[in-house]
C-alpha cells in the first residue's frame, strides 16, 4: 500500500494558525485548554514518545486534550468509548496491540503537566488512530486510521476562529473525531459538554457557551428539537450523520434554524467520511454516481451502495468487504429515483414480513411524517404466522394526547401510505426512544 | 422509561379467559380490524365460519393474533411446540382456549 500524504500533527497545524495564546481551543464545564497551553501540553506528551496507547474513556473533555497531544508522539492511539466493560476493553485493546491504558486519573496527572519530561522531543510520527466500531451488530472492532484519513474531510472556514463546535459524539468515535479535527484545524474551539448533564443541561451549557456549530445524528437532531432551550442556540451550521437525514428533519432543523447552512454527511467508520450534502434535499444527486462525491467514487450493486475512499490505504479490518478496485460495501441500501439517490436503511434493519421484504427506515420516515409524532421507532416481532410482524413504538410531540385516538390516527396514516406488510401490526406510545453510545436509534434496547 | 400506554397490560386479568369471554373479544377485535380496511358490514363469525374464506388473509390473521397477545397477554401460536393451523373459528377459539393461562 502506498503511504499516506504527509500531514503535520493537529498540535502543529493549529500553532501555525498563530491564535492568541488566550483563544479557547477546547473547553468543557469544568475546564478549558488556552492555545498558549498547547506547546507545554504536546512536550508532556513526549513521555509517551513511540509508544502505542490505548485512553480510557468516561471524560471526553480530557480525551480530547490527550488525542490533541498525543497525535504526533505516540506511534498509534486508541480512544476507548464512553461505558466500555473493562473486560470489553481488555478485548478491543489486545486486538490492537496497543501497549498500555491511560487511566482517568493518569490522564488528569498528564494534562496537569506532571511527570513532564525535561527535555521535550519533536513529535512529528505518523500516528495511527485505532479507532472501535459501535458494535451494533457484535462485538466493537477496531478499525486503523491514519492522521491523513482522520483529517482529509477538514474544510476551511472562512469564519473558523469564531466557529464554535458543540461535541455532542463521543471523541473515541468516528463521528467525534471528525467535529475535532475540524473544529480545531480551522481555528476554532470546541466545546465539550459533560456526558452526564441531560439534554436539556447539555443545550443550555452550549447556547451559554455561543455554539455556532453543532453535529449530530438524525436521533440526537430530534431529541435536541424537543427541548424547547434548543431555539437559544445561535447557530449557523447544522450537520447530520450516521443515519439517514430525510425530508422532515430536514426541514424542521431549517425552520428551527433559519439562518444555519444544513450539512448531511455520509460517514461510517469503514469508509471513513464519504461525503457531504449541502443543497437541503434527501439522499445524493444521481450524477454523483458517476462523477464521485467529495473525491469518493461510488456506485449501487443490487440496491447496495459501495463506495471507494479517496484514501486508499486509510483503513484496515477484516470484517470489511472490498472489491479490486478499492470498493467498500458500506452495508447501507440505496434506490435510484430520478435524478436522486436515497438512502433506504441499513440492511440489518430489513425485515422479512410474510415473504415481503420492509426496511425499517422507510415505515419510520412514513410515521415521522404525521404531524403529532416527534420521535418513533419500528422493529420485528416474532409471529408464527408470518414470521415476523412490525411493531411501532412513538414519542408524541406533545403531552397532550388521548392515547387511543392517538394510536388510531397512526395507523389510519399508516394504513393509507404503506403497503399491508409495511403496516405496523401494533403500536405503543413511549416517553422516549434509547440511542446507542454513537447517538444512533437503537432498535434492541427495550424503550 | 416509562409506560405511557396503560391499555398495552393485558385488559383481561388471568382466569377470565372463558370461552363466551374469548369469543366476544375475538370477534369484537375481528369486526374493528374489519372497518379499519372496509367500509362494508364485518361478516359474522360462526363456529364453522372458515377463517380464511371471511375475507382476511393471513397477514390480517397475524396482526390479529399480535393485537389479541397486547389484549389479553398470551399467544397461542407461540406457545406450542407443534404448528397448529386452525381452519374454522371454532378451531380458532378452541386453541386460545386451550392455551389460556389458569387462574393460581
Amino acid at each position: 500500500m502506498r503511504a499516506s500524504p504527509a500531514v503535520t500533527p493537529l498540535a502543529s497545524a493549529i500553532g501555525a494558525l498563530r491564535l492568541s495564546p488566550g483563544h479557547d481551543l477546547v473547553k468543557g464545564p469544568d475546564g478549558v485548554l488556552k492555545a498558549g497551553a498547547l506547546p507545554g501540553l504536546t512536550s508532556n506528551a513526549a513521555m509517551y514518545s513511540g509508544q502505542r496507547l490505548a485512553i480510557q474513556g468516561g471524560d471526553p473533555f480530557r480525551t480530547c486534550c490527550a488525542m490533541l497531544a498525543l497525535d504526533g508522539q505516540a506511534e498509534a492511539m486508541m480512544p476507548l468509548p464512553s461505558g466500555l466493560s473493562d473486560e470489553a476493553a481488555a478485548r478491543l485493546t489486545a486486538s490492537a496491540g496497543t501497549g498500555r491504558t491511560l487511566r482517568q486519573d493518569e490522564l488528569a496527572g498528564f494534562l496537569a503537566g506532571r511527570d513532564a519530561p525535561d527535555r521535550a522531543l519533536p513529535g512529528d510520527l505518523d500516528t495511527r488512530w485505532l479507532l472501535a466500531t459501535s458494535g451494533t451488530t457484535g462485538p466493537p472492532r477496531t478499525v486503523r486510521h491514519t492522521r491523513a484519513s482522520i483529517v482529509r474531510a477538514v474544510r476551511p472556514c472562512a469564519d473558523g476562529a469564531h466557529a464554535r463546535w458543540g461535541m455532542l459524539y463521543d471523541p473515541a468515535r468516528f463521528a467525534g473525531t471528525q467535529v475535532l479535527a475540524q473544529a480545531l484545524l480551522s481555528g476554532g474551539t470546541l466545546l465539550v459538554p459533560d456526558p452526564v448533564m441531560d439534554t436539556a443541561a447539555t443545550i443550555d451549557w452550549l447556547a451559554e457557551e455561543g455554539c455556532t456549530h453543532l453535529s449530530a445524528t438524525p436521533s440526537l437532531w430530534r431529541r435536541l428539537l424537543m427541548a424547547p432551550g434548543s431555539a437559544r442556540l445561535p447557530l449557523r451550521q447544522v450537520t447530520l450523520g450516521g443515519e439517514i437525514a430525510d425530508g422532515a428533519i430536514l426541514s424542521a432543523l431549517h425552520a428551527r434554524f433559519p439562518d444555519a447552512r444544513i450539512v448531511h454527511i455520509y460517514a461510517s467508520t469503514e469508509v471513513g467520511t464519504g461525503f457531504a450534502v449541502r443543497d437541503m434535499k434527501a439522499g445524493f444527486p444521481a450524477r454523483c454516481l458517476h462523477d464521485g462525491i467529495d473525491g469518493a467514487g461510488l456506485s449501487v450493486r443490487d440496491g447496495m451502495l459501495w463506495v471507494r475512499p479517496p484514501v486508499s490505504d486509510l483503513t484496515a479490518a477484516a470484517h470489511i468487504e472490498r472489491d479490486g478496485d478499492g470498493f467498500i460495501r458500506t452495508g447501507d441500501r440505496v434506490a435510484v429515483e430520478g435524478d436522486r439517490v436515497l438512502f433506504l436503511g441499513r440492511e440489518d434493519s430489513m425485515f422479512n414480513i410474510g415473504g415481503v421484504k420492509i426496511q425499517a427506515e422507510e415505515v419510520e420516515e412514513v410515521v415521522h411524517a404525521h404531524p403529532a409524532v416527534a420521535r418513533c421507532r419500528v422493529v420485528a416481532r416474532p409471529s408464527a404466522l408470518t414470521g415476523s410482524l412490525l411493531a411501532l413504538s412513538i414519542v408524541p410531540r406533545s403531552d397532550d394526547f388521548d392515547d387511543a385516538v392517538l394510536r388510531r390516527d397512526v395507523a389510519r396514516w399508516c394504513r393509507e401510505r404503506l403497503p399491508p406488510a409495511a403496516r405496523p401490526a401494533s403500536i405503543r406510545i413511549v416517553a422516549d426512544l434509547p440511542v446507542t453510545a454513537a447517538g444512533k436509534l437503537s432498535r434492541t434496547d427495550t424503550p | 422509561m416509562n409506560e405511557m400506554s396503560p391499555s398495552f397490560e393485558p385488559a383481561v386479568p388471568a382466569g377470565a379467559f372463558t370461552r363466551d369471554a374469548l369469543r366476544t373479544r375475538i370477534a369484537a377485535l375481528f369486526d374493528e380490524m374489519w372497518r379499519e380496511d372496509h367500509d362494508s358490514d364485518p361478516p359474522p363469525l360462526e363456529d364453522d365460519t372458515v377463517l380464511l374464506e371471511t375475507g382476511f388473509d393471513s397477514m390480517a390473521f397475524a396482526v390479529l393474533v399480535a393485537r389479541l397477545d397486547d389484549e389479553l397477554g398470551f399467544d397461542p401460536f407461540t406457545m406450542t411446540e407443534d404448528p397448529v393451523y386452525p381452519q374454522t373459528f371454532s378451531e380458532f377459539l378452541d386453541f386460545y382456549e386451550k392455551c389460556a393461562p389458569r387462574p393460581q
